[in-house]
């Protein structure tokens, strides 16, 4: 087992995790791409060595590398593909409808903890992405959302 | 036979439900049908050694099955539950009147209890047990509350269930330790177990005896279960329901008796609960409440002396089990016929019944005297029993139990002397309401039930001896009629006078009803539960999506913590890797590490889309290194739709990404280092022991020659995975199409945004989206294209 092909899945699957967690829709559709990626990769390292293609009269069978993963393999590429098109799509129908592309908290969540609280308001204005464990992360987020949307 | 008739009941109980509201009061006859049945089919099988058997799979061979087993002990059972169900349900027909709209509910609600006590008692497999507990502690629930207004009997149901469902918990978690540590899981198969295992499973499942049988200090759901109508108090909460904890002791008795631990906790709860149990009867003054509370106390005195374990205190247990659901089955439905005719329960209101209401009053005096145990009736016989068992222990279980029993047995005559007295005994006559029919027969039958059972005690015998033995596992000798001038005869003497004097001397006027502290201390850690439960969701459950991420990131990482510890505990747990297959690999692989930290280092969206189509072109590369060419082909295709898919939904949006705070961001990265190792540790672990080597031989040949095709991956997709390849251009055909759909629908979304940047907004979404939403068909038509040529 190749321990370069172990550092690209660990390093795509960590990048892409730090993406998935982040607060902008486009990033998160970044992290969603790379961790497919470290699957495909991860797929073909569980596979066996390197070696030639596997094509019949090209190489020799046992210098080949295995094809079953492969074969395996992509169908994993060409879903993940369709469903980062498809993220993208709804990252962008996210964009249109409310102006900016940032991860809104779900105000409906947090009428669980208090019932009392006032229903999600219509108008998804940047206030209301204010998180209350992460102040800091919030302001950041309230300040682009009212300041560098729009082009 | 014991399926049909569980199904039967169940029929039955489906057909009340639906139609109950039309039949009224008559539902209730029809639900004794049933009962009735059973009863008749537990009479045919008196004398029968052989024990019945039912087994009824549920998924072949995963060793789920309802396995029903009835021997002489649940045979016993089966009468009780069974037979005063019969009685109960004609009782109801004269309590409830016609004007009662919810008599159909009551009476499919309290058929459906019927059912699921007969399935506990009848259950041989734990698996079926457990379930049918937890039937009866819903059924309980929905009786108490049958009420659904009074709110204190909303309350009553529900400590009722949370007490005795929480401890339903406790016997499934117990069950599964022990059955798990005796490598059986059925009741009749189990065996003595010993461990540290069985001993937390033996706590477990005595504690769930012990909320179920109302034992000291889970005892408050009990009198408050009161507020129910008064045939579910006689039935659920002093014949059947409240036996089953007792059942569940006599049952693993014989298995988990060895245990110091069950023993223990077994003999506390039950000395405790007789003593508390008979002074809170004392103390109370509503009728119903000082039957409840000697409840308490008489499911105390049974599971003391079924952990006693003796074979005499065993046999002692069995004849009070039958006795006590005789007496106290008769009294509580006495004391609902004095209320339903004299409209009150207070004893202190109540007075000078014995010659308006005759039948009543000699009835509650058999059955009253059975339970203060004075012959001859059959509740002597089972006190003598159990005084002679006790004073044959030695040592300090000697004077526990005996302070218990005897103690206990005292107050019991004290109560007892002061309910029948205060109903009874002098007093202004309490004016009463006409007689209504069904009321009176079932009492008078069960109160003279145990006046036959001391003198057909022979007969009787048969039937409690084997069934005591069975538990026992020991010959267990005999019942007396009259047990001789022996020591148990005068102290039971002493008992019968000191109680009498107690119950006269107390009379009617005791200080103030005691306030219940048990039974707040119950609500007030339900409430508790609820408000702190309530709390968890609300931090679990707070609405940000990132920190979910994080959440589900990380215990999903830590997943990976024993492949790491396998890892960390092998010597050559890393010899099967090697640095890079060729130099030009390691260069690669370096680049896509490199591509992809550059695209977190990139502040701008343009330059991200570059990024992630750098990271996908270098893994194109590897993949041509690595010998994988239709791979890199894949890879190099749909890298370039998605970053023209990314610039185009994004590129135009603001360049920079937000920025956001630095702690926050310090707590992501450290979770995305952790998942990234916990992959790569259990990648090296999965790896660290091939299971054989790939048939490249045989998968090459059989290409060429039955696949026809010369690239094998090629073959595979093609011929083996032809239908999932298929699937798979579906899937693109309804992405396009949700693609489409999302792009389209920017051109009516603008009126939601600001007003004045709904015009530019708007003319950018469409013009954008239209061109997106071609892209993205054509993106996908080129993909299955792509598919199809390889």
């Amino acid at each position: 087992m190749s321990s370069a092909l172990l550092l690209v899945v660990g390093g795509l699957t960590a990048v892409g995790l730090y993406f998935l967690t982040g607060r902008s829709l486009s990033r998160v559709v970044l992290g969603y791409s790379l961790l497919g990626h470290a699957a495909v990769v991860a797929l073909v390292v569980a596979g066996g060595s390197a070696g030639e293609a596997p094509i019949v009269g090209q190489a020799e069978p046992q210098d080949m590398s295995n094809p079953l993963p492969q074969a395996l393999t992509l169908t994993a590429i060409v879903i993940s593909f369709g469903l980062t098109l498809f993220l993208l799509a709804l990252a962008k129908r996210q964009r249109v409808l409310s102006g900016d592309d940032l991860v809104e908290d779900d105000l409906e969540d947090r009428r669980i903890a208090d019932p009392d609280a006032p229903p999600a308001p219509d108008d998804a204005g940047g206030a209301d992405h204010a998180e209350s464990e992460h102040p800091a992360d919030a302001a950041a987020a309230g300040a682009v959302a009212s300041g560098t949307e729009g082009t | 036979m014991i399926a049909g008739l569980l199904l039967g009941h169940g029929a039955v109980c489906l057909a009340l439900a639906l139609a109950g509201r039309r039949l009224g009061r008559r539902s209730l006859l029809i639900a004794a049908a049933p009962p009735a049945a059973a009863t008749i089919w537990g009479v045919s099988r008196l004398g029968v050694d052989e024990p019945a058997q039912a087994h009824l799979v549920w998924a072949e061979g995963l060793d789920l099955a309802m396995t029903f087993r009835v021997d002489d002990f649940v045979e016993i059972m089966t009468l009780i539950v069974s037979g005063i169900g019969v009685a109960v349900f004609v009782y109801a027909y004269g309590y409830f009147t016609d004007d009662d709209g919810s008599v159909g509910r009551f009476a499919a609600t309290l058929l459906a209890f019927s059912t699921a006590m007969l399935g506990l008692v009848w259950s041989d497999s734990v698996w079926s047990l457990f379930v049918f507990w937890e039937m009866t502690s819903v059924t309980s629930f929905l009786l108490v509350g049958h009420k659904n207004t009074d709110p204190g009997a909303l309350v009553a149901a529900r400590r009722a269930l949370m007490v005795t469902g929480g401890g339903g918990l406790a016997l499934l978690a117990g069950l599964l330790l022990v059955s798990h540590a005796a490598d059986a899981t059925l009741l009749s198969e189990i065996g003595p177990t010993e461990g540290a295992s069985a001993t937390v499973g033996a706590v477990l499942v005595m504690l769930a005896a012990a909320t179920k049988s109302a034992q000291v200090p889970f005892h408050a759901w009990l009198p408050g279960a009161m507020v129910a109508p008064t045939p579910v108090s006689a039935y659920l909460h002093s014949a059947t329901m409240v036996k089953a904890g007792v059942v569940l002791v006599a049952v693993l008795g014989p298995v988990l008796g060895a245990l110091d631990a069950w023993k223990t906790l077994g003999l506390a709860f039950g000395i405790v609960s007789i003593v508390w149990g008979a002074v809170g009867a004392l103390r109370q003054r509503d009728a119903k409440l000082i039957l409840a509370w000697g409840t308490v106390s008489q499911l105390g005195l049974l599971i003391t002396l079924f952990c006693v374990g003796t074979p005499k205190a065993t046999l002692a247990a069995v004849t009070l089990l039958v006795s006590h659901a005789l007496f106290k089955g008769a009294l509580f439905l006495i004391v609902g016929e004095v209320d339903v005719r004299a409209g009150t329960r207070d004893i202190d209101q109540l007075g000078g019944l014995a010659r308006s209401m005759p039948g009543a009053c000699a009835a509650a005096l058999l059955a009253g005297l059975s339970m203060a145990g004075v012959p001859p009736l059959l509740g002597f016989v089972a006190k003598e029993t159990a005084i002679e068992a006790t004073l044959a222990l030695a040592g300090i279980e000697l004077w526990l139990v005996g302070a218990g029993v005897i103690g206990g047995s005292v107050l019991t005559v004290a109560y007892t002397v002061r309910l029948l007295a205060g109903m009874f005994g002098s007093g202004p006559a309490t004016p009463l309401r006409p007689h209504r029919s069904g009321l009176a027969a079932p009492s008078r039958v069960l109160a003279l039930a145990g006046v036959a059972g001391y003198f057909a005690l022979g007969p009787l015998e048969e039937l409690i001896g084997p069934a005591a033995e069975r538990l026992a596992a020991d010959s267990v000798g005999h019942l007396h009629q009259w047990p001789g001038l022996t020591l148990g005869f005068w102290v039971s003497v002493a008992v019968l006078t000191l109680g009498a004097a107690g119950g006269m001397a107390a009379g009617r006027r005791l200080p103030s009803v005691p306030k219940g502290h048990a039974a707040r201390l119950t609500d007030a850690v339900i409430d508790f539960t609820l408000v702190s439960g309530r709390e968890l969701c609300a931090r679990l459950q707070h609405g940000s999506l990132p920190v979910y991420l994080v959440t589900m990131a990380t215990t999903v990482a830590l997943a990976a913590v024993p492949f790491a510890v396998h890892l960390a505990s092998d010597s050559d747990s890393f010899d099967h890797l090697i640095w890079w297959h060729s130099p030009l690999q390691a260069v690669v692989a370096l680049a896509a590490v490199a591509a992809s930290l550059g695209l977190a280092a990139v502040g701008t969206r343009l330059g991200a889309g570059l990024a992630l189509g750098a990271t996908g072109l270098s893994l194109a590369a590897l993949f041509v290194i690595h010998g994988a060419a239709d791979l890199a082909l894949t890879q190099l295709l749909v890298e370039a739709a998605i970053v023209v898919g990314f610039v185009l939904a994004f590129g135009h949006l603001s360049r920079r990404f937000p920025q956001v705070g630095l702690r926050w961001r310090a707590v992501r990265m450290a979770v995305a280092g952790l998942g990234g190792a916990a992959v790569v540790a259990g990648l090296v672990a999965a790896s660290h022991e091939p299971v054989a080597e790939p048939p490249l031989d045989e998968m090459a040949t059989q290409a060429a020659e039955q696949g026809g095709g010369n690239n094998v991956v090629n073959v595979i997709l093609t011929d083996i995975r032809a239908l999932d390849t298929l699937g798979e251009v579906f899937v693109l055909a309804v992405v396009a199409l949700g693609v489409l759909a999302l792009a389209r629908a920017s051109r009516h979304g603008g009126s939601v945004h600001e007003a004045d940047e709904v015009g530019e907004v708007g003319e950018v979404g469409e013009t954008a989206g239209t061109g997106e939403a071609a892209r993205g068909v054509a993106v996908a038509r080129a993909a299955g294209a792509g598919d199809g040529s390889r």
